[in-house]
């Protein structure tokens, strides 16, 4: 995995998807919004999937959402993730999800709907990644 | 013959499977053309009958450029008509070949592919971990891409799960009765024996999940008319038809947008076979997971949403059952052999046609139904087979 042997990945410099990872390195959740219909989408892709302009931006969310579904990964896919951990998607306010984590509670109080705020972890390789938390213990 | 659908103009006409195990000593090209060899012979034909590809290239040798269907040229000796990488093999790869030899552009489709030399280490097979910026980071694996599907199911439905085990206890006991597979004589299996299995990802456990093991499978297919001349009964597609909801393991699968996945393709496929889901006599069904099996039960229309586990229970999945299912022991005890895996369902379903499936054998059976893919992989294929 990237960042375990030595220098971190620039993340920055990833096409379509740089400006988001450089948001994250400071704490900041963006999602693209359309200039055209104005909803917001993801993963970033270069046209919007609701009206097919490629004229949208990044733009801050408030990072709250509620947890669509989630579940306990007790098996991980490489021994670079330390188990168990909560998968979950994560619906977000401005009308947008993401595959997270979430943090922040023990894997058996997260709950289909419970609300979550965004909260900034380190992940396994050294980067930065928006996982999500209750969102009373995200205070 | 002309008034006919393009697809019933066309019969599978050989099937192969090689042996099937955890780890094989040999590489994915030679297991893959054992397979194709072994499918050729079934169907009382050599190489030199065969005119069009599936297969992909998985090396060793050849060249990186596409269509890798094209380096089975060289090795075959002979050039070919029609190539196509199609992903995956099974359903996918049927129709694709049965459209090109409808259409004429070759006559003699071979559709093969596995794995072999590639499983082993401490991390799952690499095609279960997606690639993805936005899932490698989070250590995402199939297993609970599907797994996020089910615990809404599970949140809005709450299954027993006796039930939803039973049906893994049932499928892996026919694979414990089938000498080819892989946990051939392991069990049997009870509901209480998957429920005290290792947890991987909630809701599933170990014995939940398929395996991820090496082998290769084949199939040929050529035209009716060309089939009424070899030694094996043929195979006829009655009806087929995929959906691709989007790209898999690129954003996570929901619930409400895939537990009905492959309804349409469903509903199109009877159409064009006229049956109905009730007139199936043995089902073939992508069980890469046990709810992914009751799901497609609701898919296809035989029960309510949400009442997939109670259906079975009482329909009954063995051979003497309303609906067999996964007669050789599935995904989950028979094997899973990559992106060659979804042929070794329409290798069963042919043998149950033939009569020839074994222990398996479901009397009589006359029409089979074989699924590939899933909610969680976020597209999902069918195809009806029939004796020709």
């Amino acid at each position: 995995m990237e960042g375990l042997t030595g220098e971190l990945e620039d993340r920055s410099l990833r096409p379509l998807t740089g400006e988001f990872w450089a948001a994250v390195n400071q704490g900041i959740l963006v999602r693209p919004v359309c200039g055209n219909c104005h909803r917001s989408f993801f993963v970033p892709q270069f046209a919007c999937p609701k009206c097919q302009s490629t004229d949208w931006a990044y733009e801050p969310s408030s990072g709250r959402g509620r947890v669509y579904s989630h579940t306990t990964v007790h098996r991980p896919p490489t021994p670079a993730f330390d188990a168990p951990y909560v998968l979950a998607d994560v619906d977000v306010e401005e009308g947008w999800h993401l595959l997270t984590w979430i943090v922040g509670c023990e894997p058996d109080q997260v709950a289909i709907d419970m609300p979550v705020s965004v909260r900034f972890i380190t992940g396994p390789d050294g980067q930065q990644l928006p996982a999500f938390a209750p969102h009373e213990a995200a205070q | 013959m002309s008034g006919a659908h393009p697809l019933h103009r066309v019969a599978i006409v050989g099937v192969a499977a090689t042996e099937m195990a955890r780890q094989l000593d040999t590489t994915s090209a030679e297991i893959s053309m054992r397979a194709a060899l072994a499918a050729l012979d079934d169907a009382g034909l050599t190489v030199a009958d065969v005119d069009g590809v599936a297969a992909r290239w998985p090396g060793p040798g050849g060249t990186v450029f596409q269509p890798g269907s094209a380096d089975w040229a060289e090795v075959f000796g002979q050039p070919l008509r029609w190539v196509c990488d199609t992903y995956p093999q099974g359903v996918p790869g049927a129709l694709d070949a049965a459209a090109a030899v409808a259409a004429g552009l070759c006559e003699t489709a071979l559709v093969f592919g596995g794995q072999a030399g590639v499983m082993g280490g401490s991390a799952v097979a690499d095609y279960t971990r997606p690639d993805n910026e936005f899932i490698a980071c989070w250590g995402s694996l199939t297993a609970a891409q599907f797994a996020l599907v089910a615990q809404v199911y599970r949140h809005r439905f709450a299954p027993d799960p006796e039930q939803v085990a039973a049906i893994a206890a049932a499928i892996r006991n026919a694979g414990s009765a089938n000498p080819a597979a892989v946990m051939a004589g392991r069990g049997p299996y009870t509901a209480a024996d998957v429920l005290a299995s290792p947890m991987v990802a909630e809701p599933f456990r170990l014995l939940d999940l398929c395996l991820a093991t090496e082998g290769a499978a084949a199939m040929v297919i050529t035209t009716a008319e060309r089939a009424r001349d070899l030694p094996q009964p043929p195979v006829a597609i009655l009806g087929g038809g995929a959906e691709w909801h989007r790209q898999q393991y690129v954003n996570p699968p929901r619930y409400d947008e895939v537990w009905g996945l492959g309804a349409d393709a469903a509903h199109r496929a009877f159409e064009l076979a006229e049956l109905s889901p009730l007139d199936v006599d043995v089902f073939e069904l992508y069980d890469i997971n046990t709810y992914e099996v009751v799901r497609q039960f609701e898919m296809l229309g035989l029960c309510a949403e949400g009442e997939g586990a109670d259906y079975l229970a009482e329909a009954g999945i063995g051979i003497d059952g309303r609906h067999p299912l996964n007669t050789d022991g599935g995904l989950l005890s028979y094997s899973h052999i990559g992106w060659g895996g979804p042929t070794l369902k329409i290798v069963e379903a042919v043998r149950q046609l033939r009569g020839t499936a074994g222990p398996g054998q479901v009397p009589n059976a006359e029409v089979a139904l074989v699924t590939g893919a899933g909610s969680g992989a976020q597209y999902h294929n069918i195809m009806i087979l029939g004796r020709g």
